[in-house]
């Protein structure tokens, strides 16, 4: 009964997406306690931006206030719905602690195996921050000026592709414990960056050197380009952000493997 | 002990014998393409790990964040053995011996830094995916089953990731719970199962893809009496009916005088025994016999023989001679 598709058929990775999902249904009452914690965040910024926005039609970056405060939410509800433990904490034990060496000996390619659980885990998790999210932006902001429905396919698509790009990219700082004890101060700045920087604010706020060096990094493709086409969509903008995070995909991805195989011929297994 | 230290060298000797017997037997019968007798060969194999080295103290810490110091440890020494098809084979060794480095560059996790693996006619390096396909690996300080799922659920997943349809996998499972009695639990969540229990399901989730050889690192670790002769008799039960190839490392002695005919002991990374157990004991009564005739040592002819006091006095002789 030997099959020869040798880990490069996507059925396996679906099968590891299913089952990470089953488990993670058991935790979703444990996801809905994170709620508070994001409900505190967004209360803060609206209070925030009612207090800085002084009239109603007002501009700040060419956002209006609501268009702001659904920025904030929808930037907060990609890092609070995606961040979980499988692309950092767990990529970063298994090479430490050896448990990869158990990882490695089925017929899947690791770190897709770890993509695929991260997908399980943000499955369940994104879409609760995402009711939630609407929930208090129609209670407490109000509707997103010009929201068309008929884009939803391709915000989701931007969504996606955007978390998936931050998993590549946190996954490629985990792969550096091949080489060094602990990769959790890089994976510490990054978060930071992400959070700090990509979370709060919208590019345009800042000044345009700044601007420009923002654009290369990661924040424009994980946070600000979905957040973007939800709260001001036009054909453009989409197709500049989507061509970004395909190209980005590609790099990081290719990136993620070379580290990988590079990095599992230092691996050091000791011990039974 | 000097005629313990005796004792091995006159079976390291049988061993080095036996190497080339296996050499000659391989040059003459597999590369005729006649019969492919081996489905492990492993030729000077050696793996060697860089260790930090830390001088004690605050100074010492100091000095290592300055000074990095490297230690090199020879894990695996131009280790040489085959294992033949159908075989089952005891791979024992102390704590460090090398046991695992050696399982798991059979498995292709470690690179080799010297010599040569060949499992089932692959470079486990190069090959790792396809081998994975007819190889499977129980470490029994690790668990490879989704806690949170069933077994029923837990194969389903495994029968996937070997490419398995879902009605190839179905009549798998229902094959193995069958023959291995699982139908009791097999809907039941892992964690809530018992140790034994665990292991069971673990050693059949290694078995949904039918692989030709098992590699079982510490299977019975931690398990009480009754449920190691459980676990046993299902071992000895695949390989009698799966014709399944057992590579068994272990520290119970237990495992590997019941269920292996050939046993290879291995230290500080070099084989210091490999031979069969019922030789084994032979050539240890003979040697106990001889000394007792010299006056070395008091008659234990006729006494049984414990394959547990052999081990000791090898590892012993080892152990002096390392030191």
């Amino acid at each position: 009964m030997s099959r020869h598709t040798y880990g490069v058929s996507g059925r396996k990775y679906v099968v590891i997406y299913r089952a990470v999902l089953m488990e993670n249904l058991q935790y979703a009452a444990n996801i809905a306690m994170g709620f508070f914690g994001y409900f505190v965040f967004i209360f803060i910024f609206i209070k925030l931006w009612d207090y800085i926005y002084q009239t109603p039609e007002e501009l700040i970056a060419g956002y209006t206030k609501e268009q702001m405060i659904w920025y904030v939410m929808m930037t907060e509800m990609i890092w609070f719905g995606s961040n979980t433990g499988a692309v950092a904490r767990q990529v970063a034990a298994d090479i430490r602690g050896g448990n990869i060496a158990y990882l490695m000996n089925k017929p899947y390619h690791y770190t897709l195996y770890i993509l695929a659980k991260y997908t399980g885990e943000w499955s369940i998790r994104l879409p609760m921050y995402m009711l939630l999210a609407v929930a208090i932006g129609a209670a407490m902001v109000g509707a997103i000026p010009g929201f068309r429905l008929a884009t939803v396919p391709v915000m989701i698509l931007c969504l996606i592709l955007g978390i998936t790009i931050n998993a590549v990219f946190k996954m490629c700082i985990s792969l550096l414990s091949f080489w060094i004890e602990d990769a959790t101060p890089f994976q510490w700045l990054y978060d930071k960056l992400i959070l700090v920087v990509g979370t709060v604010f919208p590019i345009e706020i800042f000044p345009r050197t700044l601007q420009a060096l923002f654009k290369l990094t990661p924040i424009y493709t994980v946070c600000y380009g979905p957040a973007k086409l939800v709260v001001d969509f036009s054909g453009e903008k989409c197709i500049e952000i989507l061509s970004v995070q395909f190209l980005y995909l590609a790099v990081g991805c290719v990136l993620m493997f070379l580290i990988y195989r590079k990095g599992v011929r230092k691996l050091y297994v000791n011990g039974g | 002990m000097e005629q313990a230290v005796l004792f091995c060298e006159n079976v390291q000797k049988s061993e080095s014998d036996r190497i080339q017997a296996l050499r000659l037997h391989e040059s003459k019968y597999h590369e005729g393409g006649g019969i492919a007798m081996y489905v492990i060969k492993a030729e000077d194999l050696s793996k060697t790990f860089r260790v930090r080295v830390k001088e004690k103290g605050m100074r010492g810490s100091i000095r290592a964040i300055l000074h990095p110091q490297v230690k090199e440890v020879k894990a695996v020494d131009n280790v040489t053995f085959a294992v033949e098809e159908g075989e089952m084979l005891a791979f024992i060794g102390p704590n460090g011996a090398g046991k695992s480095t050696t399982i798991k560059m059979l498995t292709g996790i470690l690179y080799p830094d010297g010599g040569s693996v060949n499992v089932l006619g692959l470079d486990p390096i190069k090959s790792r995916k396809q081998l994975a396909h007819r190889i499977g690996t129980v470490f029994g300080q690790k668990e490879q089953l989704w806690t949170h799922l069933t077994p029923y659920d837990n194969f389903r997943f495994f029968g996937a990731i070997y490419d398995f349809s879902d009605k190839e996998t179905e009549e798998r499972i229902e094959e193995l719970a069958e023959r291995f009695e699982l139908e009791a639990f097999i809907n039941t969540p892992v964690r809530n199962l018992s140790l034994g229990q665990r292991i069971r399901c673990e050693i059949v989730a290694s078995l949904i893809h039918n692989p030709s050889v098992l590699f079982l690192d510490e299977p019975t670790i931690g398990l009480d009496p009754v449920v190691k002769e459980n676990i046993r008799e299902l071992i000895k039960q695949m390989n009698r009916d799966y014709h399944t190839t057992i590579f068994l490392t272990s520290h119970d002695v237990g495992d590997i005088e019941k269920l292996c005919k050939r046993i290879i002991i291995v230290n500080a990374g070099q084989i210091v025994l490999d031979d069969s157990m019922e030789h084994l004991k032979r050539h240890y009564m003979k040697q106990k016999t001889q000394q007792a005739k010299d006056g070395n040592q008091p008659d234990t002819s006729g006494a049984d023989i414990s394959l547990e006091d052999i081990i000791m006095e090898i590892y012993q002789a080892e152990g002096r001679r390392i030191e």
